[in-house]
């Protein structure tokens, strides 16, 4: 690891939801241009970890920082914490009431106050960047799986956020639709955004990221680059868990 | 029974009486349906909210009107009203109706606003987007959609319950048929006449309302 700037810096977090304990006591940091991606069996807290770097979920306790600051989610403006990390969910949750370019446009004329022609030119290159500036005009439930969540991943670009989450993004799609959304996230990587993604591709995991993480119970049993958690890992949990999915 | 003629004979006579009233129901309605559905939206986004006791007196309002006849809720409000501030006749009927009718408003757009994906709150949360903003840009004009069914049925009991201002001296079809029915000793003959009215003033009314659930319906998924 170089000494760039850690763009997220998740320490000791824990998290309860009731009695269960979801995430036991997590580091982890995130550098500028490095994709991790999370591994590990359903309910493992993969899901949760990245809920709770965007506060959709509020941690109990431990530390998250986001380029360098601590952020207190009762004190702190979430608003602005949450442009900096866009977020992409498994069930695309596009706005069904709203054109594919007004879904796209919807939050830089809100949040960002940009002038409309100004946010639509910008949404027109973003569609074009995956591949869907002709669909601009028809509603979410005119698009297949794939489509939709291309169309999510460049409403979450609409914002200019520095890092972006994906949430098991490809999970509720067709299989002969996952491949266009993982090459839309992998041309991503390649521009260098910053990413966090879970996900059960394993395949891509291997193409795509700098560091690998394996989940087990809420804890980071295991972190390390792609080739060595695939070919070479250290717990046995890992090895168990690689065998059943690979 | 009195014969179909005659009902007919007598629709047709009385129908020039009938209209005044008939106009005062459809205002009476429609003033009060515009007004529930204002303090219904208030009242939910009251119930769901974290304002410091915001559920608590949604709850107690739902509650009590939905606890206690309308009829006595109108004799309160309207002499209430009336002793307070001297709103006239027809606004203290209306408004009598629509505190009534806001109360089951308001369960219907609580029932609609939670009904929609919690993925669209955190859609919107994840851009950005304030909690207030996602619920006025994205959850509410869904909800409001989906309220539509159960807001055209509400409407229609609340032109039924127009009736009650009868109660209240206001100058109603009901209280037309009232009349008319004093007047001849012909009581049946009246209330079946007034029946009618009714009856196809909600038959037009659901058959709009349907018109327009399909022209909302697209978008949909």
């Amino acid at each position: 690891m170089s000494e760039k700037q850690a763009m997220i810096r998740v320490q000791n977090l824990k998290k309860s939801f009731g009695a269960v304990e979801v995430l036991k006591d997590i580091n982890l940091e995130v550098k500028k241009g490095e994709v991790v991606v999370l591994i590990g069996a359903s309910g493992s807290g993969k899901s949760t970890l990245i809920r709770c770097i965007n506060f959709l979920e509020i941690k109990n306790g431990g530390d998250i920082f986001i380029e360098g600051k601590s952020i207190d989610p009762k004190k702190d403006d979430l608003s602005k914490v949450r442009q900096k990390v866009g977020m992409v969910f498994q069930h695309f949750n596009l706005f069904p009431h709203k054109t594919v370019l007004e879904n796209v446009i919807e939050a830089p004329l809100i949040v960002r106050k940009m002038n409309k022609e100004e946010a639509k030119k910008e949404a027109m290159q973003l569609l074009k960047k995956v591949g869907l500036e002709e669909k601009a005009d028809v509603y979410p439930s005119a698009l297949s799986g794939g489509q939709k969540q291309r169309v999510a991943i460049a409403r979450s670009l609409a914002m200019k956020p520095e890092i972006m989450l994906f949430d098991e993004p490809t999970s509720a799609l067709d299989p002969e639709l996952v491949g266009e959304v993982l090459e839309t996230m992998k041309q991503l990587a390649r521009e260098g955004m910053t990413m966090i993604i879970v996900t059960h591709e394993m395949g891509f995991a291997k193409d795509v990221a700098d560091w690998v993480a394996f989940m087990d119970k809420g804890k980071i049993l295991e972190l390390a680059a792609p080739h060595e958690i695939f070919n070479h890992p250290k717990e046995e949990r890992t090895r168990e868990f690689l065998t059943r999915v690979l | 029974m009195p014969s179909i003629s005659h009902l007919i004979e007598e629709f047709i006579r009385t129908f020039p009486f009938f209209l005044k009233p008939l106009l005062l129901t459809f205002e009476l309605t429609f003033a009060s349906v515009v007004v529930g559905t204002v303090i219904g939206l208030f009242v939910a986004l009251l119930k769901i909210s974290n304002f410091p006791l915001g559920p608590m007196i949604a709850n107690v309002y739902i509650t009590v009107i939905r606890g206690t006849p309308l009829i006595v809720q109108i004799f309160v409000l309207y002499f209430g009203f009336y002793k307070v501030v001297d709103l006239g006749q027809f606004w203290s009927a209306a408004l009598a109706l629509a505190v009534h009718s806001g109360a089951y408003i308001a369960e219907i757009f609580r029932g609609a606003i939670q009904s929609i994906d919690k993925g669209q709150m955190e859609a919107g949360l994840s851009l950005g987007m304030s909690p207030a903003q996602t619920m006025r840009r994205i959850i509410l004009p869904q909800a409001l959609k989906r309220s539509i069914p159960p807001l055209g049925n509400q409407f229609i009991l609340s032109l039924k319950e127009s009736s009650l201002a009868a109660f209240i001296a206001m100058d109603e079809l009901f209280s037309m048929a009232r009349r008319l029915s004093a007047e001849t000793f012909d009581e049946m003959t009246f209330f079946l006449i007034v029946a009618v009215y009714y009856l196809v003033i909600v038959m037009l009314f659901t058959y709009l309302v349907n018109k327009m659930e399909k022209r909302l319906a697209k978008g949909d998924s």
